[in-house]
């Protein structure tokens, strides 16, 4: 029997999937392009998130027993699946890379930078093999975990900044102009496009399709309004320019917090709380990419896959680590290059051409 | 593979990956610096920075009375390189410990090297991952390393004293509460300069022990004004009354003390020649608007504050509500000449943005700060900067009228 998750798993992992790396490298990337702006880039970035996963839930409420592979394989054929399907592998492993910069740069950079970077790298994709090892409704539930350690942080976070809060700083509103803002939020794009991608994944082991619709753009806005309070800090407290500065802005924001006379700098309390949504992050590119692979070759069971692909994305992330610049040049370059066309373009097409093989998923 | 194989080799992985800790740092392996001073080097361009340590043994027991160890609660070191990575390391080459940052309170810095420029030091501490960003930074016209080495406050550990200097600053209200976060900002702003408080030595400390070491005056650190900065080198002084004015463009001023002559009750006498008054400003809001007409750039500053007199050191026979009302208008003029004084330093002495007025403009024009924010640095000094004040003293506090003598 297929394993199913409820609605409320579906949104906890959504708001997982985007938020560690979002509240910090991204808006690093966005404030040296957006300026103050960088708040509006994220909403902006939100907004096209939502518009997204309404196209794919809207695409698989045709075939709501089927992923997205599996969903062009019976609509266009096989090799059409087959190459649905490698996209996805492609995506998840950038997405899985893009996770180790931001897993690795917040712990190494700010903690331990005597620790060798395989270690990191070794430590985050065991606890995603371990994970999906047991199953998706594992990880789900520890998304649970994960969302109640975003919301604590968020409101200690806040707690230990907003005395320092100057909204001069978050102005003018589009200084750099609206189009030039919309493009900026191509970063935070990047972050939505690995719940989106996750999400096409996973969508048929839903329990309630007809509710997903909604739980999807749901978890989208939801997590979109827990990111988007980073950027308004961040902005007001440390100014755009100071973020602009950092590769991990949310560990300076965090280097910046205190409450009272007690409780200074937060990075251990942030590292507590953000970890688990890194490690649900690459528990999830794990799963999704093994998922992938095992429909691409024609296994019943994703679980032989998992190893290879862990291999082959813990060597990807390793060597993407490996030079800060190497990293911050894919993140901020390459990566929505690749990111952006796949998780656009995949639902966007599925979901047009769809109406081509209307009597196929009528009659299905 | 059974379950218990897998177990064993669960078990297996665990030792090896358990057996330590990577980058650990033992409490008692780490020199935790409370307070760090920078000067120049003997050599020139070189940087020397003394470092004050605490000794956790001699940190226990009562204030003043050490229950351990050498007695000194704190262990002051220096050390010189040609950057400020290098003197570190310099001292590292006699420590018995591994210099620590993560509770260094405050960076004092030497006019000197503060003149020549602070990037290195601004780029360094924000760069160490240890450092607290809301390490307070401040410049002395003294060696840094002697207020490093001072005894003073109530604390055990000077640096902590000097941390909690600027935690309650509000009180006074005399000089900027610049930290790591604030300096960045500043110093990255594309129209505001920095400002840092200015530390000096004083003979403060009165010891009651006669015949003790400390009998008569010791000095202690204190608040005196403001190092104003070009960019990252330091120009010249703000004076009390000006750093006073400051205040209100930079940061919230919680409380502020205005003492003034007493009037006098008789109308044909201006002041009384005898006793003074003291106002305290326990609310207030400060506002500054551009205006742009297409050709000029003005500003209007407006204080609004409210007032409470919290002393009467003269004998008058005016009641409260005249009293008060008389010294409206002084206590207005007062606070428009600080801020004039000011406006005036910052715009014709040093002919920096220290003031937050580009920031401002930029605000609420963000078309015409366009054109003119490569041009901000020579428009700066001919803005007009109008200052509006409205002053109520509100409260005589407890005494419905001031004090007479009886007979």
């Amino acid at each position: 029997m297929r394993v199913q998750i409820t609605n409320g798993m579906l949104i906890a992992l959504i708001i997982n999937m985007v938020y560690a790396k979002a509240i910090g490298l991204t808006q690093g990337i966005m404030a040296r392009e957006a300026g103050a702006d960088m708040w509006i880039a994220t909403l902006l970035a939100t907004a096209q998130g939502m518009f997204v996963m309404w196209v794919i839930a809207r695409t698989q409420q045709r075939l709501p027993q089927l992923n997205f592979i599996e969903h062009a394989s019976t609509l266009f054929g096989k090799w059409a699946g087959r190459l649905v399907g490698i996209l996805f592998i492609v995506f998840f492993l950038g997405a899985f890379g893009s996770v180790m910069i931001t897993f690795v740069y917040h712990l190494m950079d700010y903690f331990l930078p005597e620790m060798p970077i395989l270690i990191f790298v070794i430590v985050g994709t065991t606890v995603g093999v371990y994970a999906i090892y047991f199953g998706l409704e594992v990880v789900a539930r520890f998304a649970f975990v994960g969302l109640f350690s975003i919301i604590a942080l968020n409101v200690l976070l806040m707690l230990g900044s907003l005395k320092d809060f100057d909204i001069r700083e978050l102005l003018p509103v589009f200084q750099n102009g609206f189009v030039h803002t919309a493009v900026a939020s191509r970063h935070n794009d990047t972050d939505w496009a690995m719940a989106t991608m996750m999400t096409a994944m996973i969508y048929n082991h839903v329990k309630s399709p007809i509710v997903c619709t909604r739980s999807g753009v749901l978890g989208i806005l939801y997590g979109g309004l827990s990111i988007a309070m980073w950027p308004i800090l961040e902005a007001g407290v440390l100014s755009p320019e100071v973020t602009s500065q950092y590769i991990v802005a949310c560990m300076q924001m965090a280097r910046s917090a205190e409450i009272g006379l007690f409780i200074h700098r937060y990075e251990m309390i942030m590292v507590a709380f953000f970890a688990t949504s890194a490690l649900v992050q690459t528990a999830m590119c794990l799963f999704c990419a093994s998922l992938a692979a095992s429909q691409v070759i024609g296994l019943k069971d994703y679980r032989p896959l998992v190893l290879p692909i862990a291999l082959l994305f813990g060597g990807f992330g390793y060597w993407t680590v490996l030079d800060h610049n190497q990293a911050m040049n894919m993140l901020s370059k390459h990566w929505p290059m690749v990111a952006l066309p796949l998780a656009f373009g995949i639902p966007l097409l599925l979901y047009l051409l769809g109406f081509l093989r209307r009597k196929k998923w009528t009659n299905h | 593979m059974t379950r218990s194989r897998r177990f064993l080799l669960l078990l297996a992985l665990s030792l090896t990956l358990t057996t330590g800790c990577f980058g650990k740092h033992e409490i008692d392996d780490l020199a935790m610096v409370m307070a760090v001073g920078l000067d120049p080097g003997q050599t020139p361009g070189s940087v020397r920075i003394t470092a004050q340590i605490a000794r956790p043994s001699d940190v226990r027991g009562q204030t003043g009375a050490p229950t351990a160890g050498s007695g000194e609660p704190i262990w002051t070191v220096s050390g010189e390189g040609d950057t400020i990575m290098a003197a570190i390391r310099s001292i590292a080459r006699f420590s018995s410990r591994r210099v620590f940052w993560a509770h260094n309170q405050i960076i004092i810095i030497n006019e000197k090297l503060a003149r020549r420029g602070i990037k290195d030091a601004l780029d360094f501490f924000s760069r160490n991952h240890e450092l607290r960003m809301r390490t307070w930074v401040v410049v002395c016209s003294e060696e840094a390393r002697k207020m490093v080495t001072l005894k003073t406050g109530l604390e055990m550990i000077p640096g902590v004293s000097l941390h909690k200097l600027f935690r309650y600053s509000q009180v006074v209200s005399e000089a900027p509460r610049t930290d790591m976060r604030t300096l960045s900002a500043a110093y990255l702003s594309e129209s505001t300069h920095p400002v840092l408080a200015r530390v000096q030595s004083r003979s403060r400390l009165i010891s009651v022990q006669e015949g003790s070491q400390e009998h008569g005056s010791n000095p202690q650190v204190e608040l005196s004004g403001t190092a104003v900065f070009k960019k990252d080198k330091m120009l010249g002084w703000l004076d009390m009354e000006q750093s006073r004015g400051l205040l209100w463009f930079i940061e919230p001023v919680e409380s502020r003390i205005v003492v003034l002559p007493c009037p006098s009750g008789d109308p044909e006498q201006n002041e009384s020649k005898n006793g003074k008054i003291s106002l305290e400003i326990k609310h207030n809001t400060f506002e500054v608007t551009p205006h742009y007409d297409g050709k000029k750039i003005s500003f209007t500053a407006h204080l609004n504050a409210d007032i409470d007199l919290v002393e009467v050191g003269c004998e008058t026979n005016l009641s409260n509500y005249d009293l008060m009302k008389q010294l409206e208008s002084k206590v207005r003029a007062k606070l428009r000449r600080e801020i004039d004084n000011t406006v005036q330093a910052a715009q014709h002495t040093y002919g920096v943005d220290i003031l937050e007025l580009g920031k401002i403009f930029h605000n609420v024009y963000p078309a015409e700060w366009k054109k003119i924010s490569k041009r901000w640095s020579e428009l700066f000094p001919t803005v007009d900067v109008r200052v509006e004040i409205e002053a109520g003293i509100k409260s005589p506090v407890l005494l419905q009228k001031p004090l007479q003598p009886g007979k």
